[in-house]
């Protein structure tokens, strides 16, 4: 272990923890400790190849990648539109540190090892307490900070010094808000449920906030696209509801003089919210504590789940016992992997709400007759997205240790697995969505896009061998460490989008060109037959 | 021996909504005794010891230790405690060196000597070598082992053992019951609960058999040998908890097993 700065720096407000009855000493002792872990919470496979470098801090080479990101925000701190351009700045440091709260700090904040080991020895809550949520707070003041360094300086040199700490004080208070938030989400959700179905509602959550950062951010862009922000600002009542604008409003009221009510109360609402967040929060927090024991209770009544679904498909996709076997076997491992669904289902969201995006951009320009005439159904290949995630993620598993029994068990084919695996994606992932989407559409556009869909279907189908064979190569699903998926690999992924692109073009053509469209189908139909006996 | 008080229990209740895990505790443990908390999965007993060391609250009745009512919420009282946790739960980002000074700190020692406590106390277990790796590389012995460390670095008064010995080989398992004793003698009282009744028979100087929520037996093992008339702990058990179809469960499983009828 090596000193912290940070804890240096929390070293002089010593007095004031004291204060409050805090036990300085023991706390920063456990904040050490936490810190140290952080730094080693590091992808297992990296954690072999580096064994020398032990201390070498992987939190820091994470905040690289936030400098970077940092660069986007740098032409947003220009300019007049201070309301417009704010509000979008707020919105995106909202959004990647949300998202890095939800992913990396949920185990924190839901820590139960904390109880046994630290609540058993002579320290009181109260220390536990502040260490846990200091610990958050540097965390998130190391992101925030990053996010935000470069852009400050910035404004400070272009926009002035009042511009400056208008700034500071409002990420502060957003920071807080998100920590707060984020603290009162769970502890609602532990209130309520327990047992494995309290896992399941805290994956869903994490899944639907993951989401709502999604569609918040378009929100925040659309909102303008309403008001004329040269003048009369209208504020419809749902940006009430979103927080990147009340700090946007700041800037209206502070620096553009503009004091029209809705603005102020907007500026309000930024400073106020925080505030009653963090007292609710302080009022709650014993009973947060005590329902995290509900983690570890085992609720064993459980119920079977109808397997005729999936029966069915079975019969109808797997040629030999060993294969529907395992079509089953990953089928239900799907359906189980929290991890996997906090991963990819937020793509799902992706994947359902774009095409219909493109949809109500094109409905400004025409007539929704014109529109059902366009190929504008071609949006659908959006939904194919899902797929490389998917795949990707599919080698991994929270169990993956329980792969040994596939070396155990007299197994023929290993083929049989890697195609079994992919069927269960396409079937339990893909599918839906796709289905959901075609019914939409095949009433926006009627049923003469059903030779399109069936297109779509089959490329889908052709797409996820090769996405196997990109992104897994020869990797057995379920059998890798999900801290190994930290490094994604990007460029792979960016291919891969070029080749759906290919895909849309060729059936774009084939679309110009008499039965061209038919002549596609049979020759997908045709390589879809062929690919998959022979790739696995 | 001193017959001091160490732990008294007195009416003890707890409820999970509806569920109604401890009924009415009542029980005075005395200096130097070693306690073997029995019970079947369920019965309360990892409610009791955890009620004891503060991790739950809510509790109906009286818990004393050394003289001290817990419910004023003072943790000081935890200083003089030793817990070996159920789950073996530890931070396992962490060495053993890290994580046993840590430990050793909380409890209020001095950061040097309990960083060389745990060194030697590492290298009787032979130890030694992983000292500076990390927790997740250890076997389950080896993580036992250091649990069993960090709960004894403090030199505690009071020990409270969730299976203690799971993970150990046969000489490490010799080693800490002689451990355990040598404590006892020195005037520290155990709280050792496991499943296996034969060591818990073996160790133990008193037994405590709890049962839906209740005491259902409390003696030496052989004051409930003469209640019960019974030979081992294990009979005694199950003639207390009323379970005697183990051979017609075993049966039936067997013959399952075999493709053979259910019944």
């Amino acid at each position: 272990m090596r000193e912290f700065q940070s804890l240096k720096i929390l070293d002089t407000f010593k007095k004031g923890f004291e204060v409050f009855g805090v036990d300085y000493e023991v706390m920063r002792k456990i904040l050490e400790v936490k810190l140290t872990m952080d730094q080693r919470r590091v992808p297992t496979m990296f954690n072999q190849s580096t064994k020398k470098k032990e201390d070498n801090n992987q939190f820091l080479k994470s905040l690289g990648m936030y400098l970077l990101m940092s660069l986007i925000l740098i032409p947003l701190v220009l300019g007049d539109h201070y309301f417009f351009q704010m509000s979008l700045v707020f919105g995106i440091v909202m959004f990647i540190v949300m998202t890095s709260m939800i992913s990396d700090f949920s185990t924190v904040l839901l820590d139960v090892r904390d109880k046994v080991i630290i609540g058993t020895k002579p320290v009181n809550a109260r220390t536990i307490n502040t260490a846990k949520v200091i610990h958050v707070t540097i965390y998130l003041f190391c992101i925030t900070g990053t996010l935000t360094a470069l852009p400050l300086i910035v404004s400070l040199v272009q926009q002035g010094f009042l511009f400056f700490i208008v700034f500071v004080v409002e990420l502060i208070l957003l920071s807080f808000l998100i920590i707060m938030f984020t603290a009162l989400i769970y502890i609602g959700v532990l209130r309520f449920f327990d047992g494995e179905k309290l896992k399941d509602m805290i994956n869903y959550v994490q899944i639907m906030l993951t989401m709502m950062m999604l569609v918040g951010y378009q929100l925040v862009i659309r909102s303008f696209e309403f008001v004329d922000f040269q003048m009369n600002i209208t504020i419809h009542w749902w940006q009430y509801l979103i927080p990147p604008m009340w700090y946007g409003a700041a800037y209206e009221w502070l620096l553009q003089h503009n004091q029209g009510q809705s603005i102020m109360v907007l500026s309000i609402l930024g400073l106020v919210v925080p505030i009653l967040a963090l007292l609710v929060y302080l009022r709650l927090i014993p009973s947060f504590e005590r329902n995290l024991d509900k983690l570890l209770s085992q609720n064993t009544k459980a119920t079977k789940r109808g397997t005729f679904y999936r029966e069915w498909w079975a019969n109808i996709l797997c040629h030999t016992k060993e294969e529907k076997t395992f079509f089953l076997f990953a089928n239900q491992m799907l359906s189980h992997e929290r991890e996997f669904k906090l991963k990819v289902y937020p793509t799902i969201g992706f994947a359902l709400f774009f095409p219909f995006l493109f949809l109500f951009n094109d409905l400004r320009l025409r007539s929704f007759a014109e529109m059902s005439n366009s190929k504008l159904f071609l949006t659908i290949y959006f939904c194919i997205l899902i797929i490389p995630t998917g795949v990707q993620m599919i080698k991994f598993s929270e169990n993956y240790q329980g792969a040994w029994i596939f070396k155990a068990t007299p197994i023929k084919y290993v083929a049989n697995m890697y195609r079994a695996a992919t069927k269960a994606l396409l079937i339990k992932l893909f599918f839906p969505v796709f289905l959901l989407l075609s019914v939409v559409f095949i009433f926006i556009f009627s049923i003469r896009i059903i030779v399109s869909l069936l297109v779509v279907g089959l490329t889908a189908s052709l797409f996820s061998v090769i996405c196997y064979k990109v992104l897994n190569k020869s990797d057995l699903p379920f059998t890798d460490s999900f801290a190994a998926a930290q490094q994604t690999e990007t460029a792979k992924h960016f291919a891969l989008f070029a080749v759906i692109g290919v895909f849309v073009g060729i059936h774009f053509f084939s679309l110009s060109v008499p039965y061209g469209e038919y002549v596609y189908f049979g020759v997908l139909a045709v390589t879809n037959w062929f690919i998959w006996r022979r790739v696995f | 021996m001193g017959n001091q008080k160490v732990l008294a229990l007195k009416h003890l209740t707890k409820s999970f909504g509806q569920k109604h895990i401890l009924q009415g505790i009542t029980l005075d443990v005395y200096q130097g005794e070693i306690i073997g908390y029995i019970g079947p999965n369920g019965a309360g007993k990892s409610t009791t010891v955890k009620i004891m060391l503060g991790l739950v609250d809510d509790f109906e009745g009286e818990v004393e230790l050394f003289g001290y009512n817990i419910a004023d919420g003072d943790p000081t009282y935890k200083q003089r405690i030793g817990y070996v946790p159920e789950h073996a739960e530890v931070y396992d980002n962490l060495t053993a060196r890290e994580y046993l000074t840590f430990v050793g700190e909380l409890y209020g020692m001095e950061r040097d000597h309990a960083e060389e406590k745990a060194k030697d106390l590492m290298a009787i277990f032979e130890l030694t070598d992983v000292f500076d790796a990390r927790l997740s590389s250890f076997s389950k012995g080896m993580r036992q082992k250091v649990l069993i460390i960090a709960s004894l670095l403090h030199n505690p008064d009071l020990l409270f053992l969730d299976e203690p010995l799971s993970g150990l080989d046969a000489s490490s398992v010799m080693i800490v019951k002689e451990v355990l004793a040598q404590l006892a003698e020195q005037g520290k009282t155990i709280f050792y609960s496991s499943h296996i009744m034969d060591v818990v028979e073996k160790i133990s100087n008193r037994i405590v058999l709890l049962h839906d929520g209740q005491i259902v037996a409390d003696g030496s093992f052989e004051q409930l040998q003469q209640q019960n008339k019974e030979g081992t702990l294990e009979q005694i058990f199950n003639e207390l908890t009323g379970f005697n179809q183990h051979e017609a469960i075993a049966s039936s499983f067997v013959s399952v097993v075999q493709d053979g009828d259910t019944t």
